[in-house]
């Protein structure tokens, strides 16, 4: 059974992708997919494949990020809010969106900006309590995470309301409705440079997870290797997050939704994870667009979506991080 | 000698005081005027306001409309955006904010000791507490052509400003129904409604904005839009409903030249023919109720419907409206 959940995944995954391609407000009609210049043609491979696209790998990214912290800092609940990235990105986001208007490419690098600079601030804060210990990271990350918070409040608060924080309202709650091909692309590598390395690291990042003392021993140069696991991760999800938006909840529910099927912490069980978050991306996205004219925003869809099923998995399981 | 003086002195004062109450009896003309506000709240007013506070730009520009300018001892936060204050009542900018409707600042309005304020149906809740206080405080809700004139109706009454408010809503109706005569038998094309904060926010079928446009002798492309607030829609669907025509709304974050130059948006007709028109910004929101809004349904026509309704009509509607209710002559 084990052996078979992730081939279900992937199965459901693809499934929801497919899916998903054919899910719109534009009716693509399939006989004019064979012209180039056809409206069909240009909406499918600009708009519709590459929102796919960037939903899937939002999924797997942010899901695959929760994974991480959740191993690193041995902690249930660590999410990518934990180290003040998402806080950052979206402090960072709302000053673009103020300074220099809704326009999207310079929003996306805020918000990136954002995410790095809070958490190279958390990293910072945590060396100087002494960063052997994980506690020192999870304290400074809610420092960051609060001043962030703050500091997107006084914008907030400055915001003009009808233009500017309708805009900082919408880019918090995540979207894909604004996604085009010409943003994919580069968020999209930026966020595989992150993935891939992260995955060849999997049996790393579980060694993270010991005594600091008991993981030099084994050969980890702990200090180091957080550092850059830290910093791969920031990239994967500040890449992201700068298009969408803040996606809640992925992160934290997909690595437990993982691990309370596979029962364990190997790098299938990341693999999972990832698959795991993809399709809730994908099925909350496909509900997103095509419920009414207007969107929903995403976040509201993978909460509500994923919420319930990690109850379901806890109630059939029982929890197995410890 | 000294008797004489004080004696003197006392009648004057005495004499004064009997004026000054005659003049006050005059103005009150007995009665105290009872109004139901839009938060069901009954106000009762017993004197005319010589001092007013207003806490919301479609009433501060309403006030103005009604020539009482003078009265306003304070205005909503963040006044210098809306460029019809600087045009109108250029005083208006230096008086003191009460805050925004998200943020009332109660004791800086108290402060002010005004006769009458003027408040947002967001904020009943402060619209009591100032009623406790025995201030008077009218909360308004116009967000549509009906409560629009209600609102007018209401500030009026409490005012004394029947005529001029009579005046006013008689100009914008007429203006429509010239306009709606003039357009009668002229195709209604499909209009796009780009909001404030991206081009990819719109207004459905149950938004103010949805008159504008059908005022203006177009169909809303966003019909089918039902929320009641700004939407957030996808490039596909605006893809699907491919509208005729754009139309910007005034304190839009972007220009039409973005539209034009967004690749994602090439296919639209409205992109293709250089359809995609920006609504003036330098007097008001035209897209929402304010008293002139009217104009911007006559400036979404003489876009769209030029051959029947020029540009020119346009521009004269809008000089002899913004000389005759707001004192300044616009250069359009």
């Amino acid at each position: 059974m084990k052996k078979h959940n992730l081939l279900i995944f992937a199965l459901l995954t693809g499934t929801a992708f497919i899916l998903s391609l054919f899910i719109g407000q534009y009716s693509i009609h399939l006989a004019d997919m064979g012209d180039p210049s056809s409206m069909s043609f240009r909406v499918f491979f600009t708009l519709r494949l590459p929102r796919t696209v960037m939903a899937a790998l939002a999924g797997a990214g942010l899901a695959l990020a929760g994974y991480v912290f959740q191993t690193l800092f041995s902690n249930p609940i660590a999410a990518p809010d934990i180290i003040g990235v998402s806080s950052g990105a979206s402090a960072g986001a709302a000053c673009m969106i103020l300074l220099m208007g809704s326009h999207t490419l310079l929003t996306a690098g805020g918000a990136m900006l954002g995410g790095f600079l809070a958490v190279m601030l958390t990293i910072a804060l945590a060396k100087q309590a002494g960063s052997d210990r994980t506690a020192s990271f999870l304290l400074a990350g809610v420092a960051v995470n609060a001043i962030a918070q703050a500091l997107l409040m006084l914008m907030k608060r400055s915001a003009d309301p009808e233009r500017q924080l309708a805009s900082i309202e919408y880019w918090i709650m995540g979207s894909f409705a604004s996604v085009t091909l010409s943003e994919v692309v580069p968020a999209a590598i930026l966020a595989l440079c992150g993935i891939v390395p992260l995955f060849l690291l999997s049996k790393t990042v579980s060694l993270l997870s010991l005594q600091t003392d008991e993981a030099q021993m084994l050969g980890v140069p702990v200090a180091a290797m957080r550092m850059i696991v830290l910093i791969l991760t920031t990239l994967v999800v500040t890449s992201i997050t700068s298009i969408t938006g803040l996606i809640s909840f992925i992160g934290l529910i997909a690595p437990h939704a993982a691990r309370l099927i596979r029962k364990n912490n190997d790098r299938r069980t990341m693999l999972l994870s990832m698959l795991i978050g993809a399709v809730l991306v994908l099925v909350s996205d496909s509900i997103a667009r095509s419920w009414g004219s207007s969107e929903i925003p995403i976040s509201i869809l993978t909460s509500l979506i994923g919420a319930p099923y990690l109850v379901f998995l806890l109630r059939k399981g029982g929890h197995t991080l410890d | 000698m000294r008797i004489q003086k004080i004696i003197s002195i006392l009648l004057t004062l005495v004499l004064l005081f009997s004026l000054t109450a005659c003049a006050a009896g005059g103005t009150n003309a007995g009665e105290p005027i009872v109004i139901t506000d839009h938060a069901g709240r009954t106000v009762e007013i017993t004197e005319t306001p010589e001092t007013i506070v207003s806490g919301y730009y479609i009433t501060t520009s309403l006030v103005i409309a009604l020539g009482l300018e003078d009265k306003l001892v304070g205005i909503e936060a963040k006044a210098a955006s809306r460029p019809i204050y600087s045009l109108a009542a250029p005083e208006l900018l230096e008086l003191p904010n009460v805050g925004t409707a998200k943020e009332f600042n109660l004791e800086a309005c108290i402060e002010l000791e005004p006769d009458l304020v003027i408040l947002p149906l967001k904020l009943k809740g402060v619209a009591e507490q100032l009623g406790e206080l025995d201030i008077p405080a009218i909360c308004v809700n116009p967000e549509n052509d009906t409560l629009l004139s209600e609102t007018v109706d209401m500030i009026s009454a409490a005012t004394g400003t029947e005529e001029t408010a009579e005046k006013l809503l008689a100009y914008s109706d007429d203006a429509l129904s010239a306009l709606s005569d003039t357009l009668k038998d002229a195709d209604k094309p499909s209009v796009y409604l780009a909001g404030n904060s991206s081009y990819l926010s719109t207004a459905g079928a149950e938004m103010y904005q949805n008159t504008l446009l059908e005022n203006a002798g177009c169909t809303n492309a966003a019909a089918s839009v039902t929320d009641t607030y700004w939407a957030e829609i996808s490039y596909e669907q605006l893809l699907e409903w491919n509208p005729e025509y754009i139309v910007i709304v005034p304190a839009a974050s972007y220009t039409a030249e973005d539209i034009l130059n967004d690749e994602a948006l090439s296919g639209l007709s409205a992109v293709q023919n250089g359809q995609v028109y920006a609504m003036p910004a330098d007097y008001e929101s035209w897209d929402s109720p304010v008293p002139s809004a009217f104009m911007g349904s006559l400036w979404i026509a003489s876009q769209i419907h030029g051959d029947l309704y020029s540009e020119a009509d346009y521009a004269e509607t809008l000089k002899d409206f913004y000389e005759t209710f707001y004192d300044f002559a616009p250069n359009a």
